[in-house]
């Protein structure tokens, strides 16, 4: 099953940059393990509806940053990661969303102390 | 220019004019179209849009300079271009007492690369009446037989001038669909003008801008999106904002505590930077294609 994508054409988030973004999150997540092969750029292009020349970029960034590996000359794959490494990658994935949430806590004038007070009580709150 | 780099351009104008009575519909235009690429021509009414590929077409005669489509003068395409030419016109002009299998038949003839498996498939996919007459089909019937005429021949080249404007979204994802499917098959180099921005949005990778006949834009799509944003700065302690002065300004409205700015600037740590260096926090928004689309017309006034 070729992984799940969904493209906003209207947020004004390069397309590329989107895949990549969601294409790190379920790896982070584990929702696409070390070794799951992609689908080739032509049927993902068809899949989402997407040029081509944006799949291939995402792809080849992708690889560029270590998260996909090509194996046998042609297909991309999820590398294998360190576990130190996977925890890096996910923390960086966190810490982009906390930057936003800690610009909107300045702008709302929010003190450090109850800002951390309540990411704890959101934390308890949505744990299952 | 060299020969090799002319013979890779699928589109290629140098210095070229169009005049109509006097008035300049473009104005020295100088633009290279890469091969394989989707690009979006966008402009206001009346910025030369339809002209441009007119001339590429050879429909219109340039009154100077050249235009070069598939490495050949556009007042001077023949056969081997024109076969793998695709032209969708805005009001194509049909042989209005045919039935659209008729007119598929007839228009097959030219071509010796004519599709017909590709032709059945997107009859069906588009859902196009072919019994019916051209003359009783509605606008957005027509639409999709000046389709189905612009690509059953699998062109190299595909020019679309506003091909989807009435089309209902359904139709118009399927038409998006198709020329997607070319691109994958066939590498078409692909130039479609239109007004519906979000469409258009989805498959194009590359954009040319046009005011009032000249080029103001021609990037990729992507580092387009990357350089526009829209700044919201607020004071943290609620304190009154200063007037802001930066090249990459673009617009600001401004209330007394919360400044809105929009701006274009590549540097990646702008928006922090900006902040850290007048004291204040701002938060980063992307704009899609149709809050850019404005803001590089006015911009480029500017400058002029």
């Amino acid at each position: 099953m070729p992984p799940l994508l969904i493209i906003d054409h209207h947020n004004g988030i390069p397309a590329y940059r989107q895949i990549m973004d969601q294409l790190k999150l379920q790896i982070a997540t584990g929702v696409l393990p070390a070794g799951t092969e992609m689908p080739s750029t032509r049927s993902l292009s068809t899949e989402i509806s997407l040029n081509p020349m944006t799949i291939s970029k995402a792809y080849s960034l992708l690889e560029h940053d270590g998260v996909l590996e090509r194996r046998r000359g042609q297909t991309l794959v999820v590398r294998e990661r360190s576990s130190s490494e996977a925890e890096t990658n996910k923390q960086a994935h966190l810490r982009k969303h906390l930057t936003e949430a800690a610009t909107m806590a300045h702008q709302l004038g929010i003190s450090h102390a109850q800002a951390l007070k309540l990411f704890r009580e959101t934390l308890d709150s949505s744990t299952p | 220019m060299t020969s090799t780099t002319t013979a890779t351009a699928p589109l290629l104008f140098e210095n070229l004019t169009k005049n109509y009575a006097g008035q300049v519909a473009l104005n020295a235009i100088n633009l290279k179209i890469p091969a394989g690429h989707v690009v979006g021509l966008l402009g206001r009414n009346g910025a030369g849009k339809t002209t441009l590929l007119q001339v590429a077409a050879g429909l219109v005669l340039p009154t100077a300079g050249t235009c070069r489509t598939l490495g050949q003068r556009s007042d001077l395409l023949d056969s081997p271009e024109l076969t793998r030419l695709g032209f969708v016109m805005q009001e194509a002009k049909f042989i209005e007492w045919m039935t659209v299998a008729q007119h598929l038949e007839f228009t097959a003839s030219y071509y010796p690369n004519w599709d017909r498996d590709l032709q059945q498939r997107l009859t069906g996919i588009l859902e196009v009446p072919v019994k019916r007459k051209i003359a009783e089909l509605s606008t957005g019937d027509r639409q999709k037989v000046g389709i189905l005429l612009g690509v059953c021949h699998r062109p190299a080249l595909l020019l679309l001038d506003e091909p989807m404007s009435a089309l209902d979204p359904i139709v118009r994802a399927r038409m998006l669909d198709v020329i997607l499917e070319r691109l994958r098959d066939d590498g078409c180099t692909v130039v479609i003008s239109s007004h519906l921005l979000s469409d258009v949005e989805k498959i194009v990778d590359w954009i040319v801008a046009l005011e009032a006949g000249r080029v103001v834009e021609n990037c990729a799509l992507d580092e387009l999106q990357e350089s526009f944003a829209e700044w919201t700065v607020t004071a943290p302690d609620g304190s009154p904002l200063p007037a802001f002065t930066a090249p990459f300004i673009l617009t600001q409205q401004r209330s007394e505590r919360l400044v809105r700015l929009t701006v274009r600037t590549s540097e990646p740590d702008a928006v922090e930077n900006f902040a850290a260096s007048h004291g204040v926090t701002a938060q980063s928004r992307r704009l899609s294609l149709d809050e850019i689309f404005p803001l590089l017309l006015a911009a480029k006034k500017e400058v002029r």
